[in-house]
């Protein structure tokens, strides 16, 4: 029976053993499959993400090639036309999610690649545009100038009513020809073409209101109470610069309106005021025009319009070049206002009137329309003589004031004062008529001029203008000259014709002694000698 | 009389002064024609700046139509037309040039001589 439970316990054992490999084999595959499983989920999730990321690398290549594509079809032409007129606006990115992005750094580094080519561009095919127009402009300028030369010499010699008008119509075509190539060639970076001598502002207006069509309706006032000038080299460009205010002026007002022009002086300089009471310009145009005439940066002939209006761009040119300021604002009268001031220091003179007068249509000026009540030089009738005028004094004072100043002062700056005016009349009052010079202009005093530089002055006053300074003499003294040569000679004649006759002592001469013929020439010599001395010393 | 220098070009256009015009209202001036008795401008209103310079010029005396042209510095068709404006509006006086002394003519002179010389050989 012993076998029995030893069987049993074996087999027991065997299978005790086998279950505890089976369980122990059990748990470990349930451990691989759990592992798997958890294996398949992780692969299954990373095969999720890949796809996700696929998914949104395709959108955002999508969205890149949309931006390019939107780069290509909008920005650029944008830019293009943004460049051509600053103020089209150039569209951004599309999508702003890229904002900051490379993508956005790289496209804006094509748009200012495409930017500055098409710049450098245009400012190449510009310059060669006005190369080309300066070319045609300075010859043509040229010609005009010599056709008007010619013009003028003709008015000059044909007195028949029919020519001379055809002439002077002529005349004004050109003008206006000449005024339209001058401020074509100054836009084009000309200079004005033309140095002039030192003229009158008076002149420089209406000079500057011939060359437009509609010159009658401008009227101009002179406010000017000096005789003030332009320098010559800034002449024609302060006339092209008032040329083109007033055309502006004359063309966008009704041609039956009047263009009020002042000419104003200043403390520091002189100021020209135009105004219309034209149609006006609204904000924008009004920014525009003072941009351009600020005149800041080169001007492109592209930007003037088609045709171009080169207005404004001239006035900036020039007034950047010569030192003008220029300003355009909405005038009282309706319309615009420009005002051009002209500064004192380096362009304006005061001039002579006498040596250089005024052409005859320039306005006359306050001061002078005022002192012209009183006669003055009445050139061409060299032989009237004047008798002493009964003055009446401040409009005296003006002129001699002026006058006084103008002789001394051609070369003096504008800007200092121009004499003390109170110190003149007196000398002016002690003057005597004189005769005058054949000059013409009529407020021309040249008496004047010589007296009232003072007592000092008459040596040093206006070499150029007047003849050369003998000492003045009055009739009264040349009366006493005159009476002591005749003194002279009658008691010489007188003396040697009794020594001769009954040889006594000459009766008019007490201081000579002698009774003899050579004393009695002595004597005679004696009052030669008193007379040349009376000459010598005219004051005595 | 010399005219004052010219130098440079001129500034001030001449068709400014009669914008334009150079057809006078009377067509008996000339040259020579003599002006004179020239209204005071300062007591006249509404003149133009080269009528007033050209009153001032002729006041105080005559001068004929081409001095006072050269003393303007205008050609004389143009001052022709300012001096019959101002004529017109009764401001100034234009007196026809006096005429040279009218001569003999040649035929009585050349009998005159035959006369002479026949009285002289007899």
């Amino acid at each position: 029976m012993t076998e029995i439970p030893v069987a049993l316990t074996v087999i027991l054992s065997v299978g005790t053993a086998a279950a505890v490999a089976l369980a122990l084999l059990l748990a470990r595959s349930a451990r691989g499959a759990k592992r798997l499983r958890q294996r398949s989920a992780a692969t299954e999730k990373d095969l999720q993400e890949a796809l996700r990321h696929q998914a949104a690398l395709a959108q955002r290549a999508q969205a890149t090639e949309a931006e390019v594509r939107h780069l290509a079809g909008a920005r650029v032409p944008d830019l293009t036309a943004a460049l051509a007129h600053p103020n089209v606006p150039v569209r951004g990115l599309l999508d702003p999610a890229f904002r900051g992005t490379e993508l956005d750094r790289a496209l804006t580094t094509v748009l200012e690649q495409v930017s500055d080519a098409v710049t450098k561009e245009r400012l190449r095919v510009d310059g060669a545009a006005q190369a080309a127009m300066r070319g045609a402009t300075t010859t043509i300028q040229a010609l005009l100038y010599q056709l008007q030369t010619r013009l003028q010499t003709m008015q000059e010699r044909y007195d028949d009513p029919f020519i001379a008008e055809d002439l002077l119509a002529a005349d004004f075509l050109n003008e206006q020809a000449l005024r339209r190539i001058q401020s074509t060639a100054i836009v084009c970076g000309a200079w004005p073409g033309l140095t002039r001598q030192n003229s009158h502002l008076g002149d420089i207006v209406v000079g500057a209101m011939s060359r437009l069509s509609g010159y009658e309706r401008v009227q101009v006032t002179n406010q000017l109470r000096d005789p003030v000038g332009v320098v010559a080299r800034a002449v024609e460009p302060a006339a092209v610069v008032l040329t083109e205010l007033l055309a502006n002026a004359l063309h966008y007002s009704h041609p039956e309106l009047p263009v009020a022009v002042t000419i104003q002086q200043g403390n520091r300089g002189a100021s020209l005021i135009i105004d219309d009471a034209g149609v006006g310009m609204h904000a924008e145009e009004l920014e525009r025009a003072q941009r351009l005439m600020a005149g800041q940066d080169n001007v492109l002939l592209t930007e003037l319009g088609d045709p171009p209006r080169t207005g404004f761009a001239t006035v900036g040119q020039l007034a950047r070049q010569y030192g003008f300021t220029t300003s355009v604002e909405a005038s009282p009268y309706g319309g615009v206002r420009a005002i051009v001031h002209i500064p004192g220091e380096p362009l304006l003179t005061l001039l002579d009137e006498e040596e250089q007068p005024m052409s005859p249509m320039a306005p006359v000026p306050r001061s002078t329309a005022s002192a012209a009540a009183v006669p003055s030089a009445m050139p061409g009738h060299a032989a009237t003589q004047r008798p002493p005028q009964p003055r009446s004094e401040p409009a005296r004072n003006d002129t001699v004031h002026l006058d006084a100043g103008a002789g001394r002062t051609a070369e003096r700056p504008y800007s200092e004062p121009a004499g003390d005016p109170q110190a003149q009349p007196q000398s002016a009052e002690e003057e005597l008529p004189r005769r005058r010079r054949r000059r013409p202009g009529p407020y021309v005093d040249l008496g004047t001029s010589g007296e009232a530089a003072g007592p000092a002055g008459s040596a040093g006053a206006a070499p150029t203008a007047e003849p050369p300074q003998t000492p003045a003499a009055s009739p009264e003294e040349s009366a006493q000259r005159w009476a002591a040569f005749q003194r002279g000679t009658n008691s010489g004649r007188a003396a040697v014709d009794e020594a001769t006759e009954t040889g006594t002592l000459p009766r008019v001469t007490p201081t000579a002694p002698g009774s003899d013929t050579d004393h009695g020439n002595a004597v005679a010599d004696d009052q030669h000698a008193d007379f040349r001395s009376a000459e010598g010393n005219p004051q005595a | 009389m010399t005219p004052p220098p010219r130098d440079g070009r001129r500034l001030v256009p001449a068709y400014l002064a009669t914008t334009g015009r150079a057809r006078p209202s009377r067509n008996t001036l000339d040259r020579l024609t003599v002006l004179h008795g020239a209204a005071d401008p300062s007591t006249v209103s509404g003149l133009r700046p080269e009528e007033i310079r050209l009153l001032e010029l002729l006041r105080g005396g005559a001068l004929s139509l081409a001095e006072a042209a050269a003393h303007l510095r205008l050609p004389v068709s143009v001052v022709k037309v300012l001096v019959a404006d101002l004529v017109d509006a009764g401001r100034l006086m234009a007196r026809a040039p006096i005429p040279d002394a009218e001569l003999p003519e040649r035929q009585i002179l050349e009998k005159v001589l035959n006369g002479l010389r026949t009285l002289k050989s007899s």
